[in-house]
């Protein structure tokens, strides 16, 4: 009798451990904006070389679908932690999400008007009375304040993914991502020297993009995980930035897992365009930084395109893990 | 020098030309065959690849005739919005081609069904399944098929994509917009499509075979791999991503030109990952979906049959010039061995073996003529020794004549220095120095009537043994001629009348005879047509006679001779010349001359009659500097002692 409890006291310890030790190391689900490709590369390499591990956290990357959104992910309870540009994060937060930014990785705008040289299209002016292409999710508020501001009439396109509109010239430009679509165009034999670009960032809209989300209510339970989280991603888009070569590997490995068309060449081109955004600052932001100028740019940008004044200030929106 | 062969310069020269010969043939046959492959290449990529556009075509043609047609109903409104779905199952019954098929409306177009409105039927195995799609989740105004056509108000074949509803098979899509009638106007109203599987594209694609390795590929509109033998690139990659990743910026050139819609076979700029080497390319587009084929041709493979024969014909070539080389090499031996015996011979018949054996020729051509002269030069120097031999004899029978007969002439003159021991009064000496073995010069002294000294010395015209002869003749007439007369006039007169007479050979002499009368020092003289002597008082100065104005003895006959006459003290001396010493030549031509002579015995006054001789001898030789002497040279001087 003796024996057999003691039996079964082993047994159900060993039955149990593995619940133990799991309950010990936190995770974190993370959720970048879009699908896999090397616009997250740092996330995916933080992963797989195990800084989140070394860093003592368990990190679950989930990637949103056509039709669930990283904030509907992170507002279910499917993701802790996503990621998000800045403008939209605060347009969520306008919209009654109680989130904050806890880091702003990307401090700058990848955003660019194109057009081919052969709709004699030449100066941002020029655009006034054009049809142009916009993505439909998301990403418009920065072109269509520049838009605004200048008090250009434009025909806005609504585009879900391709560049296929604008090759057949359906319209006459096109709001494109440097480091995305216009890579896109060139890939599809336009070369460079036959487009014209105007980046938003050259007519004072350089509001920065990628920055981390979560719940207030998360913030203020796992301030010490997501800082963790924190260290470990700026490591892995360190480790990435050193070993491109190894980290287009990880993405283009993700991207097959996802059954999403892989091309090296254009995955390539997006980490190094990320990457300038991300490691250069020229209004002395430090790392992962959000500055209050830059908040205010896009509150203002916001409050412009919405005509609602932002219900919250800076520091109720941006929570720096290391304060 | 390095000893080579007849046969090695005619091989090397043979052999460098005909090399040089080969290499033109070849150049032109090579470009020319090489154009011709490549022609016929082009021509058969032009038909390779125009038949798969068209078995591509037979189904993309005839796909796209359903919506238009479908289009051209709904703008009659020959459809009603009930009759749509069997109207589309219908047409998908009878077209097998069509996969899928959806006509989708713009916003509220039919306010009874909101906001979306899009029949929709497709094929799942055998049978067909309908559908009305369109919510919030399926925005269909928004996807390419439907944007696009609506955009640009044209029919617009889709880049291919997985359909992954269907078991993810590679699709494309044909949509055209259709319109109708609103309020009289004439607006669009949606889009008509069919769906198309490509998987047959694949099967075309892949049966067109190209040589061994060649291959054929498709790009979509944008560029995009549709198929290709490398499976990752389809769908993966565009023409421009592969150019980037394998840095070939010509293949970027390429797929523009091939995305534009234009054709042409040309030799690649680029190099392939999926096969190496130098590659040729032809492409060309699909006139309904302007996508592009594309065929690419290996170079070597293209040319593989002009390289083998290449190799052949330059083995072939190899081959015959070995033997060309070595037929020379027997040809030129034989003909030339007979000339190595030639030259043998040749030899020996300089070392004197003039009855050597020639080599045997049998044949008629030029060794033969060789042979003939070598026998010729053979006979002849044989004769010409034997006539050479004889030759010799009679000349040197002849020159030891001529030798005796100068032996005679010198002996005719006095030699004997001095000449008269007893005669206190005189001293006299004389040299003849003969230009050839006898000479025409003559001098001569002798006492007659007791104390007169008669000297003479004189020039033959001509030379040699006519000259000597009549030398002789005229030395006994002037001895026998002064046993009786004592004037000088009357010896050279009496001379001249017996020289002139019977004179056929028109010989003359020169002449110059004086009579000195040893008791007072009186010199008597008659110089006919002679070199004025020299008188040289006794150490004071030496002057030339006066010229003559009187002709050679043996001209005239009758000619009158005058003299004259001279005092001399004791010591003076009286030198008397030819014209050999005076127009002695050197090389260059130059006579000694008068002045010469002059100039010697003013230097040499006070010398005994030997000793100016010898000094004149010494300037005369320095002058000629060993060039040949050309006339007698005879000097004679007389010293009169008192």
């Amino acid at each position: 009798m003796k024996t057999f409890t003691f039996k079964a006291v082993i047994l159900l310890f060993l039955l149990l451990f593995p619940i133990f030790v799991h309950a010990q190391i936190p995770k974190i689900t993370f959720a970048p904006q879009w699908i896999p490709q090397a616009q997250f590369a740092g996330y995916y390499v933080a992963q797989e070389k195990g800084f989140y591990k070394e860093a003592g956290i368990e990190v679950e990357i989930v990637h949103p679908t056509a039709n669930i959104q990283a904030t509907a992910l992170l507002s279910t309870g499917k993701a802790d932690l996503i990621s998000l540009f800045l403008i939209t994060g605060m347009s969520a937060k306008n919209q009654g999400l109680d989130i904050v930014n806890i880091a702003q990785i990307s401090q700058h705008s990848a955003i660019l008007f194109v057009t081919k040289k052969s709709r004699g299209i030449d100066k941002l002016e020029k655009l006034d009375g054009k049809k142009i292409g916009i993505w439909k999710s998301g990403f418009d508020e920065v072109p269509k304040a520049l838009m605004k501001q200048k008090n250009y009439n434009v025909e806005w396109v609504p585009i879900l993914s391709t560049v296929n509109l604008f090759m057949m010239d359906g319209i006459d430009a096109m709001t494109v991502m440097s480091y995305n679509e216009y890579n896109n165009i060139i890939n599809c034999g336009v070369n460079e020297d036959e487009l014209n670009v105007f980046p938003v960032a050259d007519y004072g809209y350089d509001v920065p993009e990628d920055g981390l989300y979560c719940l207030k209510s998360t913030y203020e339970k796992r301030r010490p995980e997501l800082l963790k989280f924190f260290q470990a991603t700026l490591k892995g888009w360190d480790y990435a930035a050193a070993n491109k070569a190894i980290a287009i590997d990880m993405v283009i490995e993700r991207m097959k897992q996802a059954h999403i068309p892989a091309n090296r060449v254009h995955q390539e081109w997006m980490l190094d365009k990320v990457l300038e955004m991300i490691m250069i600052s020229n209004r002395g932001a430090k790392r992962g930084e959000l500055i209050e100028s830059d908040f205010l740019k896009a509150a203002g940008i916001l409050e412009n395109s919405t005509k609602n004044k932002s219900k919250y200030t800076f520091a109720e929106f941006y929570k720096p893990l290391d304060k | 020098m390095k000893k080579t062969t007849l046969s090695y310069h005619i091989i090397r020269n043979v052999l460098l030309f005909c090399i040089g010969l080969f290499l033109v043939i070849f150049s032109v046959y090579y470009y020319f065959t090489r154009n011709t492959i490549r022609e016929t290449t082009r021509e058969n990529a032009i038909f390779l690849a125009n038949h798969t556009v068209n078995r591509i075509e037979q189904v993309l043609t005839p796909a796209e005739k359903i919506p238009e047609i479908v289009a051209k109903m709904l703008e009659s409104a020959f459809l009603s919005k009930d009759s749509l779905i069997p109207f589309l199952k219908s047409m998908l019954s009878i077209n097998k081609n069509v996969y899928g098929s959806i006509i989708a409306y713009e916003p509220d177009y039919f306010p009874e069904q909101g906001m979306y409105f899009a029949p929709y039927v497709c094929r799942q195995g055998d049978t067909i399944y309908s559908s009305v799609l369109g919510d919030k989740n399926y925005e269909y105004f928004y996807m390419d098929w439907y944007q696009i056509p609506k955009m640009t108000n044209a029919p617009y074949w889709s880049e291919p994509y997985f359909d992954e509803g269907g078991g993810n098979v590679l699709m494309t899509t044909y949509s055209v917009p259709f319109y109708t009638y609103k309020n009289g106007k004439r607006t669009f109203s949606g889009i008509v499509t069919v769906d198309i599987s490509l998987e047959w594209l694949t099967e075309i694609m892949s049966q067109v075979k190209i040589l061994n390795t060649g291959y054929a590929f498709l790009l979509s509109r944008n560029g995009v791999i549709i198929t290709h033998p490398n499976k990752d690139y389809v769908m993966n990659q565009t023409i421009f991503t592969i150019a980037k990743e394998n840095n070939q910026p010509a293949m970027r050139e390429t797929g523009r030109n091939m995305i534009q819609g234009k054709s042409n076979f040309e030799s690649a700029g680029f190099r392939s990952k999926w096969k190496s080497g130098k590659l040729w390319i032809n492409y060309a587009a699909l006139p309904s979906s302007h996508w592009s084929i594309g065929v690419i041709y290996p170079d070597d493979e293209m040319f593989a049959s002009l390289h083998k024969i290449n190799i052949i014909l330059l083995i072939l070539i190899l081959i015959g010039l070995s033997l060309l080389s070595f037929v020379i090499y027997k040809i030129v031996n034989n003909l030339t061995s007979p000339l190595k015996q030639f030259a043998k011979s040749a030899r020996l018949i300089a070392a004197g073996n003039f009855n050597v054996h020639l080599p045997e020729i049998k044949t008629e051509d030029e060794m033969k003529e060789l042979h003939n002269s070598f026998s010729y030069m053979q006979k002849e120097l044989g004769d010409y020794i034997v006539t050479l031999k004889d030759t010799t004899a009679a000349k040197e029978k002849i020159e030891s004549e001529l030798r005796i007969a100068k032996e005679i002439q010198m002996s005719m003159i006095p030699h004997i220095f001095p000449p008269f021991p007893d005669l206190p009064q005189i001293d006299v000496f004389a040299v003849l120095k003969s230009a050839k073995e006898v000479g025409g010069d003559l001098y001569d002294f002798f006492v007659i009537d007791g104390n007169k000294f008669c000297f003479a010395i004189g020039d033959v015209s001509g030379k040699g043994v006519p000259a000597s002869l009549f030398m002789a003749v005229t030395r006994t007439l002037v001895r026998s001629i002064s046993d009786k007369e004592f004037s000088p006039s009357v010896i050279v007169g009496t001379l001249n009348k017996s020289i002139s007479l019977n004179n056929e050979s028109s010989m003359f002499v020169t002449f110059f005879l004086g009579v000195l009368d040893l008791s007072n020092g009186e010199l008597k003289y008659t110089n006919a047509g002679h070199n004025p002597p020299v008188i040289i008082k006794k150490n004071k100065e030496a002057v030339m006679f006066e010229k003559t104005k009187f002709i050679p003895v043996g001209l005239f006959e009758d000619f009158e001779y005058g003299e004259s006459s001279l005092q001399l003290e004791p010591g003076d001396k009286i030198f008397l010349y030819t014209d050999g010493v005076s127009e002695a030549e050197n090389s260059e031509n130059e006579l000694f001359g008068d002045g010469a002579i002059m100039d010697i015995i003013g230097r040499n006054l006070t010398a005994p009659p030997r000793e100016l001789i010898h000094k004149l001898e010494e300037g005369i030789s320095a002058h000629v500097n060993g060039f040949t002497q050309s006339d007698d040279i005879t000097m004679m001087t007389i010293v009169y002692n008192g």
